[in-house]
């Protein structure tokens, strides 16, 4: 006998500004920095947002209400594939916050945001205009590499970004659980595990 | 017994005479050195536009002088075949540049179009030099971003 479905205050109004405001500075620090004007300074601010959000999620982390807790959703590998296993069943997860499985997309995607704001703070590309502010705290050769570990962060983040849309339509029509809407309003239908 | 390192030396000579002899050596040779000139000469302009430099009219204007000339040279003309990043170890040209060589000299001749005038134009005080080294950037960015490899 499963426990019944309870709708719950899931997320807080802080973490969903935060992921929202992500999404809008990383999409559009990503679009400026492949196909913006020569001169980077939006790209700059994006990033600098981008970099104050990631240091919010890090605190909300430890600070924030349950769901937004690393402690909640972080789980071993025996919980992970617990819930791989029930994955593809063609039913909403009712899960109540990160899956166990999602969790790791979520660290994955901060992990590579606060490596490509690290990159892009230390890059110098040799145009005289778009240096890292931090560039000069470092050696040539780092601040040159940079460069190209930045090029490569933008891949991974749309790759990251990418997969998780992915996932976010495979639930809405595979599982038929909207996990949008509960990032707006807040609200979810969950069931104990 | 001095016959071995003496040998050894004599061996080497032609040796170092040959890289220097060879064309493709000697063409990214110059290649650095022209990037090096380019860099000391914006490392100037940039500096007095950060104000982490004072700004001095003469020298501001040297500087520029030296970017007007020195892209009026025939860069493209040392990316010669079998110099890309393919073929040589110290090499940042993409080969990229060999599958379109008229879209990497239109890129180079922009760089020309943005010196064009900068020594007059970082005259009148250190304000001035800011819209030039922009306008010069942007056509730094535009090529490496294409043609040079991101290390």
């Amino acid at each position: 006998m499963k426990d019944p479905l309870r709708e719950v205050r899931l997320w807080d109004p802080l973490l969903r500004a935060f992921h929202w405001l992500l999404a809008f500075f990383v999409i559009v620090a990503w679009g400026l920095g492949k196909f913006g004007p020569d001169k980077m300074t939006l790209h700059f601010w994006c990033g600098y947002v981008v970099a104050g959000l990631l240091v919010f999620r890090l605190v909300w982390g430890f600070v924030g209400p349950e769901p937004a807790r690393f402690s909640h959703f972080l789980r071993g590998p025996g919980a992970i594939a617990g819930y791989m296993r029930g994955m593809f069943l063609r039913e909403p997860s009712y899960w109540p916050g990160h899956n166990p499985l999602g969790a790791l997309s979520v660290i994955a995607m901060l992990a590579a945001l606060a490596a490509q704001v690290t990159t892009g703070l230390i890059a110098d590309p040799d145009d005289y205009i778009n240096v890292g502010p931090l560039a000069s705290y470092v050696g040539s050769a780092t601040r040159s590499n940079a460069v190209g570990w930045h090029s490569l962060g933008a891949n991974l983040v749309l790759v990251l970004v990418l997969l998780h849309v992915a996932v976010i339509l495979f639930y809405r029509f595979w599982k038929r659980e909207d996990l949008v809407r509960p990032m707006i309003t807040g609200r979810k239908q969950v069931r104990e595990h | 017994m001095r016959l071995i390192p003496t040998a050894a030396a004599l061996a080497a000579i032609p040796l170092a005479a040959m890289a220097q002899d060879d064309p493709i050596a000697q063409a990214i040779e110059a290649r650095h050195g022209f990037y090096q000139m380019l860099a000391i000469n914006m490392g100037t302009l940039a500096g007095m536009a950060k104000g982490d430099v004072a700004y001095d009219e003469a020298q501001a204007s040297r500087a520029a002088a030296n970017i007007e000339a020195l892209t009026q040279y025939d860069l493209p003309g040392l990316f010669v075949e079998g110099s890309s990043s393919a073929d040589a170890e110290d090499s940042a040209a993409r080969p990229d540049i060999w599958s379109d060589p008229e879209d990497f000299g239109a890129k180079f001749a922009a760089l020309g179009e943005a010196a064009s005038g900068a020594s007059e134009a970082v005259r009148g005080g250190a304000g001035n030099i800011g819209p030039v080294v922009q306008k010069l950037g942007g056509a730094c960015k535009a090529c490496h971003d294409d043609y040079r490899e991101k290390s």
